[in-house]
Parts: structure tokens; C-alpha cells; sequence
């Protein structure tokens, strides 16, 4: 009899089992992935196939195209510059083994067992766990924490195939597709279009919706729509894939643009519309536990309708990122340890890793204007920032809005160099209930990049040193 | 267990307060010691501090009630703090039912953040009844500025009692306790004394030159600025050594001489005018007289002086010089016999050995009660007061 048993391994679920064990409560992790060795492979989509990944290969191709494009301008001069990408995928594979190896050490340590399989509820306190060889074992639970995360959505117009991918997919590519499209301009499509864009390829992305990243703020999407342009993405706004054909070569794809139909063809084509919750067949219908749109229903607290079941990370309500399912894992270990713990799901951060960053905290100016909150602006681009012209890096701003009345900030947008890191030091402010006065009041180093935030909160209170005010 | 919240043991002085605002509310918890309501008296605002750590369980008396000494103004339950909410256990829970945090409801060590720190002390806002939203309990600057608004608001909404009918505005609000004994008084003093005003005018360039030559040092030994008043509480113990009948009061058909010279320095606050007192000045030197009207300034200012600072007074200075004032007949602090109103320094021709100088000149007014001072003792007594101005050696001198 177990006191916690965690279905899934991701960083709802890895982080949700150690909290609980170093909490005292006897715990289990069930993971079902395997790696190519047959070593069950912790970490969930995050580890194997999402953020880190990512980030490795955003990383590389960045360096790429800074040798290829920018070092001349800094003097750097190489004549014979080539590109490797069995390395680099194999610098990606590395990363990852190492660190989802990591999270076996972490169980260890922290006492946390990890049990391979498929796991599903049967009742109010027993899990199923199937093996990869068909045989089946059940464990008994106290608590049960059901962390099983999510996947890529396919569309009928695009099956995955050899040459239509996920993101998964993506990731792994043995060469550089001549041209690329992606379906979806969503933070994943992005990112990954951002890499292979920088590492030759013609990129072509098509969105359904006619606003550019509708969930940042008006400021963000602009600029950001401009940048990513110049950078050599072809954005195809209110265009929608009909279908798709893979032929020996390359894909055959018609998209609806508006009124006109448009027939194109890519080396590969990248579906990224979005993930969707893995839920089936993983609760008994017996339990009773409501399922909205795939959705597990949980309570604020991440509590199903049955007391000692529990559901964290992207099978629940709120955004799929990884760092919400970690506080949520944090919040219902402790809370199965009759401790109080809650999660700020107004102050969960947002970041694409594209070159310039985009990151965000609290509300746009849009959502503000839609609850006629009466707010104030303070702007201050990186082109007036020393520290951002002397890397090279001075495309984008940071955008503090704040309360009229009470000056306390209410979101935090910034598009350029370390954009996350920036909203990371708002998002503590944030969570203190700074006003932009104490951003205002408190002292920054120089030269750094953070700087623009603390000008933005000055400039909220038409204080800027580095740059003119609004006239009052 | 329960015990009775009480309103303090009032001065003998002070009839009754108002409760001006409770700091907790019902169901709050408290630690011993810390303060969980005001009551506003016509001198002095007192605190109510919890007997020991519990929760108020009642409030009996609310606030702009009227208490007197010593009444029961709540009920509060004794118990230690951390015990109150152990009982709830997590695994009864309902799947809508939330779990209070135990509440931490001690904000006073928490640090302030830096927007916080500036607008408190730039508006000078007591922290203690902000109600904070912060994590943690700490105060927000929205906090602040709710608090400031909500202030003004409830201040307006309680005191207009009527507004007046005609399109010509106007607004009635009650005088507040401290306005109202200050009207009481002076009305009551106007009708019992006999009082009459004389004049004099003291050339202040000696003071002045005293200030200028040994200012810096002054400050620099005893860390207080070398100001007038000291001069003038000086002057006026050593006029009233003289005249002694200046010192003492009438108490019904009796005179009652004092000997000791406690000298009250009228201070004009936000709430009002106070007056504390300086005792024993006869005993005390100058920088001690200067530190004290320091000290007393601040408080006052803050209000923070207890009914025992302002108690008593054998004589009282008052300088309407501060606010430009060039002359003008104090009026007495009952029961004592006079007052000295001092004005502002005027640069002024006066005729020196049948020369005419320019000289820094001060009118100089004595209010007295003609019941127990003759107006030959109380021109004398202001005479000697200006004497010992105009030649600060004889405060040596002892002349």
C-alpha cells in the first residue's frame, strides 16, 4: 500500500513524487516511455521531447547563424563554415539522456519508487499498471496523482506520416529540409520554425487565425509579426490546410487564404495546432470523475470529485507548460500532506524561445481594456539600452502596465534579450504585489539588460532617465 | 477562557473618550501586548493593548461611542495563536470546501517593500491599521493608498451630519473632541478670570548674536539647535522666582503658590493646539529645556504625548511668532494667572541713546488675571523678562 502513487513522470509528475516522499508519504512513479535502450525514460514530454530538446537545437542553430551571418560584422571572419547535424542532434540526445538519467538519480535520492508501464485507475484505490509485454500488476494507492500529460494533436487535413511530422518529429530531422512548412504559429510551430529557418531552410508557416499570437500583447504580436518576417518566416495569417499528400520527395500541400486556395510544396511538414490531454482510458468510468473536453475536472486545488484522487499538469485546466504542472504537483503533495499550499494561476509566466525572446506575466492591454481596468503604460525599448546595443541585441522592448490608482503592476511583457529572465524578476514583484514604483526604487546593475525593465517602471510614472517621457 | 477588554484608567482629569477606531476585528487574532484599539480623550489619544495572546471574541463598544474610565469595550478569548486552527484535517475536506491558511496576522516585523517605506513616511502614515494583501501578510503599496482613500471617504461619509438645503454650499460636521474642549475652555476662562493683556517689546539683537557666535558649537556639544524659546523658558522661571504670585493659581477662595516652575509650550498640531509641559524647568539648563521642546514637538506632531506630558503648568509661553503673528493678548491656561505670548522678529527703527538703529524687535504680550496680579506686579514681571532678553548675562546673574 502506497500513500501517493503518480502516473507520470513528467514535471508534474516527477516533481509531485519527490515532494510527497521528502514529505514522508511512501511513494511510486509510473511511467510508461522507454528509450531506444528499453531503459524506462523519465522526464515526460519536457525531457524527451519538448523544452529541452528544443532549447538544445534553438541554441545550435542560433550559434550556427550567428557564424554564418552576424561574426563578420564583429570581425569574426570563417572561410569554410559547416554544418553537422548528426552532431548536433546527437549534442541534443545527450542533454537529454543526461537529464532524464537525472531524474532517476532524484528518485533515488529522494526514496521516490519508479515503476515501467501504463497505468490507469480501476477504483477509488487501486492502479493497473500494464507492462510493455502485455502483463499487468496492481498496486494499491492511498492518494493517487494522475500526471499524464499531453500530445500533439493530428488534423485530418495532415496524417502523420514519414515527411508529416509532430513535434516530435521535428526534433529529429537527420538533414536540413530545403523547405518547410509548418501548420500552426503557435509558441511550438515557432520555435521550431526559428530553428531549422536559421539552419537553412525555407519556412513557410500557415495560421488559421488572422491575429499573430493572439495571447500576447498588441505591442508583442506587431512587433513580434515583423521580426520573425524579417528574419525569413513567411507567416501565412487566416490561411487554413485543406490537405495534405506525401509524395516520394516532398509533401503536397492546399491551404484555404482567405478566398483563394494555394497549393504549395515542402521537403516536410510540421503539424503543430496544439496538444491535447491524455485522459482516455486512464480513469475507470465506474470512479465517476467528470472528463470535459478531455480535460480532467479538478477544483482549484487540483482535486477530482474524489477526495484522494487527484490530476496535475496538461490534464487539467490552465495553460500546458511545464512549470505550472510542476507548482501544481508541488501544491497537491503537500496538500495529500494535510499541509496548506495553493497555486497563483493568475502569475503563470509565458516564454517563446525565439531570437529575440518573448516572455509575458499577468494581463495584456488587451485584457485589461476587455475588464476596463484603468491602467498606465511604461515602454522602454533595448535600442536605448547600452547594454542590449553592446551585444547586439537590441530589437524589442519591455512593457510594464500598471494599476492608475494604485500603481500595482498588473502585467509585464517584454520581447527581446533575456525576455524570460526579465519576467522572471517581475513575476517575484508580482507575487509580493510590487507597485512600478518599487521596481522604480530599486537598484539595478549596469550594464545589464534588466535594466529596460526598471526604465519601463520609471517611464510608468513619466520618470524615465534613459528616454523622453510622454508628455502629460 | 474569556475575559473582559476594559477602556485604560483615564487621568482624573479626563471624564470620558471615543473609541476613535479598533485596529482587529471580531475573530482576529492577537498577540499580548499589541495594540487593538484607540480611544481619542480631549488630550490625548490612549491605546488598548491585548492583556495577553488570544482572539477578540467581541467588540462591545464600537467605534465614535463614547466610554468612560475603565468600561468594558469587548470580550476577548485567551489562548495561544498557533493552536486555534489545528482541528481541520485535509482528508474530510469537501471538493469545493477551501482550507484556511493558518494566517500569520503579525505584520509588524515585515520588511516593507521600497514604494511601501516612501509613501508611509512621506505622508507619515502609521502602518499598523493598513490591512495588508500581500504575501505574507505585507502591506502593498496599493494597500497604502486604498487605505488612504478609504480614510477619506469614511471621514467624510461619518462626520457630515447635514447638508444645507439652499444650492449655496455648506457643510456641518462636529468639532472633534480635542476642537470642543479647546472651545469649552476658552469660553469658560474669558467668563471666570479677570484677564487683561500688557505689552512690552524686547530687542532681540543680544539673543540673536548669543545664537549666531555659539550656535554651531552648541549643536555640536548637546546635539540640539540652539533655539529662542530656550531663552525665553530661562527668562521667564527666573521673572517668576521674582514673582512668585505670577506662579500660582486660584483655587476657589485660596491662593495656592507653587514652588516649583513647570512651564507649559503651546504646540500647534494637525488635531489642534497642545500644550506639554516642561517640568522642574527651574532645575534644568538650557540644552535640557531646548531637547525637550524638541522631543515634545515630535510628539505632539505625532501624537504621541501622554496626559501626564501635558499635565499641570504653572505658566505658559506661547510663540504665534512661528506662524508671523506681530502681536496679539494670549489667552490664560487656566488655572494659571499668566500667560506670555511671544510674536515674530521684525528688523524695526528704535531710538538708541537719541540715535535711531535698526533692531530685530519682538512685541512681547502678558495675559493675566487681574483677580490675583496687580498691574504693577504683572508690567514689572515683563519687564524683567524683556531685561534679562535684551542682556543675557544677568540669566548668569541671576538678575
Amino acid at each position: 500500500m502506497y500513500d501517493v502513487v503518480v502516473i507520470g513522470s513528467g514535471p508534474a509528475g516527477y516533481v509531485a513524487a519527490i515532494r510527497a516522499s521528502q514529505l514522508g508519504l511512501k511513494t511510486l512513479c509510473i511511467e510508461e516511455l522507454i528509450d531506444d535502450s528499453g531503459k524506462p525514460s523519465l522526464g515526460g514530454t519536457c525531457l524527451n521531447v519538448g523544452c529541452i530538446p528544443s532549447k538544445a537545437l534553438l541554441d545550435s542553430s542560433h550559434r550556427y547563424y550567428e557564424a554564418n551571418k552576424k561574426l563578420s560584422e564583429h570581425g569574426i571572419n570563417i572561410s569554410s563554415l559547416k554544418l553537422d547535424v548528426a552532431a548536433m542532434m546527437k549534442r541534443k540526445d545527450d542533454i537529454v539522456e543526461k537529464l532524464t538519467g537525472g531524474i532517476s538519480g532524484l528518485f533515488s535520492a529522494n526514496k521516490v519508487e519508479s515503476m515501467m508501464g501504463r497505468g490507469s485507475v480501476i477504483s477509488q484505490n487501486i492502479v493497473k499498471v500494464t507492462k510493455s509485454d502485455g502483463s499487468s500488476e496492481e498496486v494499491e494507492a492511498k492518494n493517487i496523482v494522475i500526471a499524464t500529460g499531453s500530445s500533439p494533436i493530428e488534423i485530418p487535413a495532415a496524417k502523420f506520416g514519414k515527411k508529416i511530422v509532430d513535434s516530435t518529429g521535428a526534433l529529429s530531422f537527420d538533414e536540413v529540409p530545403k523547405s518547410l512548412g509548418i501548420v500552426g504559429a503557435g509558441i511550438i510551430g515557432l520555435e521550431l520554425g526559428s530553428v531549422w529557418s536559421r539552419l537553412g531552410s525555407k519556412v513557410t508557416v500557415i495560421e488559421a487565425l488572422d491575429t499573430f499570437l493572439p495571447m500576447t500583447d498588441p505591442d508583442i504580436s506587431k512587433e513580434t509579426f515583423k521580426e520573425f518576417k524579417n528574419q525569413g518566416l513567411d507567416i501565412k495569417l487566416n490561411s487554413t490546410l485543406t490537405s495534405s499528400k506525401e509524395l516520394k520527395n516532398s509533401v503536397k500541400v492546399t491551404y484555404e487564404q482567405g478566398e483563394n486556395e494555394v497549393e504549395d510544396e515542402f521537403d516536410k511538414l510540421i503539424v503543430a495546432v496544439g496538444r491535447k490531454p491524455n485522459s482516455s482510458e486512464i480513469l475507470s468510468k465506474e470512479l465517476n470523475i467528470k472528463i470535459e473536453n478531455g480535460f480532467i475536472e479538478v477544483n482549484q486545488y487540483c482535486q477530482t470529485s474524489l477526495k484522494n484522487i487527484w490530476a496535475i499538469g496538461d490534464v487539467v485546466r490552465g495553460p500546458m507548460l511545464a512549470h505550472k504542472g510542476s507548482e501544481e504537483g508541488i501544491m497537491v503533495a503537500e496538500r495529500i500532506a494535510e499541509k496548506h499550499a495553493e497555486v497563483n494561476y493568475d502569475l503563470v509566466p509565458s516564454v517563446i524561445y525565439s531570437h529575440p525572446e518573448i516572455a509575458w506575466v499577468g494581463k495584456n492591454e488587451n485584457e485589461l481594456k476587455d475588464e476596463s481596468v484603468q491602467y498606465k503604460t511604461g515602454k522602454f525599448p533595448f535600442a536605448a539600452s547600452g547594454r542590449a546595443l553592446a551585444v547586439d541585441q537590441s530589437t524589442g522592448f519591455v512593457k510594464v502596465l500598471s494599476d492608475v490608482k494604485t500603481d500595482t503592476i498588473l502585467g509585464v511583457h517584454v520581447f527581446g534579450p533575456a525576455a524570460a529572465e526579465i519576467v522572471q524578476q517581475a513575476l517575484i514583484s508580482m507575487e509580493f504585489g510590487a507597485s512600478s514604483e518599487d521596481i522604480a526604487l530599486t537598484m539595478f546593475s549596469h550594464p545589464t539588460v534588466s535594466e529596460a525593465f526598471h526604465e519601463a517602471a520609471l517611464a510608468s510614472n513619466n520618470q524615465a532617465i534613459h528616454i523622453g517621457n510622454k508628455p502629460r | 477562557m474569556s475575559v473582559e477588554i476594559k477602556s485604560p484608567t483615564f487621568p482624573e482629569s479626563v471624564a470620558d473618550g471615543t473609541i476613535a477606531n479598533w485596529l482587529k476585528k471580531e475573530g482576529d487574532a492577537v498577540a499580548q501586548d499589541e495594540v487593538i484599539a484607540e480611544i481619542e480623550t480631549d488630550k490625548v489619544v490612549l491605546e488598548v493593548l491585548a492583556q495577553s495572546d488570544g482572539i477578540i471574541s467581541k467588540i462591545i463598544k464600537s467605534e465614535g461611542e463614547t466610554v468612560i474610565s475603565s468600561e468594558v469595550i469587548g470580550e476577548f478569548e485567551e489562548g495561544s495563536l498557533d493552536t486555534s486552527k489545528k482541528e481541520d484535517s485535509t482528508q474530510e475536506v469537501e471538493l469545493t470546501k477551501e482550507i484556511e491558511p493558518t494566517k500569520d496576522t503579525n505584520t509588524k516585523n515585515k520588511k516593507n517593500g521600497p514604494a511601501v517605506k516612501k509613501i508611509l513616511s512621506e505622508k507619515n502614515i502609521d502602518p499598523a491599521p493598513i490591512k495588508p494583501t500581500g504575501k505574507d501578510n505585507r502591506i502593498t503599496k496599493a494597500d497604502v493608498i486604498n487605505h488612504i482613500s478609504q480614510k477619506d471617504t469614511s471621514e467624510e461619509s461619518s462626520t457630515i451630519v447635514s447638508e444645507s438645503g439652499s444650492d449655496r454650499p455648506e457643510k456641518r460636521v462636529p468639532m472633534s473632541r480635542l476642537r470642543s474642549t479647546i472651545a469649552k475652555r476658552l469660553v469658560s476662562v474669558k467668563q471666570e478670570t479677570a484677564m487683561l493683556t500688557t505689552f512690552n517689546e524686547v530687542d532681540m539683537q543680544p539673543i540673536k548674536e548669543l545664537r549666531s557666535k555659539y550656535g554651531a558649537e552648541f549643536e555640536k556639544e548637546h546635539d540640539v539647535k540652539l533655539g529662542f524659546m530656550g531663552f525665553f523658558v530661562i527668562a521667564a522661571v527666573q521673572a517668576l522666582k521674582k514673582f512668585p504670585l505670577v506662579n500660582a493659581s486660584i483655587d476657589g477662595t485660596d491662593i495656592v503658590y507653587h514652588g516649583f516652575q513647570d512651564i507649559g509650550v503651546a504646540v500647534s498640531t494637525e488635531r489642534g493646539l497642545v500644550v506639554p509641559v516642561i517640568k522642574d524647568a527651574d532645575t534644568k539648563s538650557l540644552p535640557e529645556i531646548e531637547k525637550s521642546i524638541l522631543e515634545y514637538s515630535d510628539k505632539a506632531r505625532n501624537g504621541k504625548l501622554s496626559i501626564d506630558e501635558m499635565q499641570g503648568g504653572t505658566f505658559t509661553i506661547s510663540n504665534g511668532g512661528v506662524f508671523g503673528s506681530l502681536l496679539s493678548t494670549p489667552i490664560l491656561n487656566a488655572p494659571q494667572t499668566a500667560i506670555l505670548g511671544m510674536h515674530s522678529i521684525q528688523d524695526r527703527p528704535v531710538a538708541i541713546n537719541s540715535e535711531v538703529h535698526i533692531r530685530p524687535m519682538m512685541y512681547l504680550a502678558m495675559s493675566y488675571d487681574h483677580r490675583l496680579l496687580d498691574g504693577k506686579e504683572a508690567v514689572t514681571f515683563l519687564v524683567s523678562i524683556k531685561e534679562q532678553l535684551e542682556s543675557p548675562e544677568r540669566l548668569l546673574l541671576n538678575l
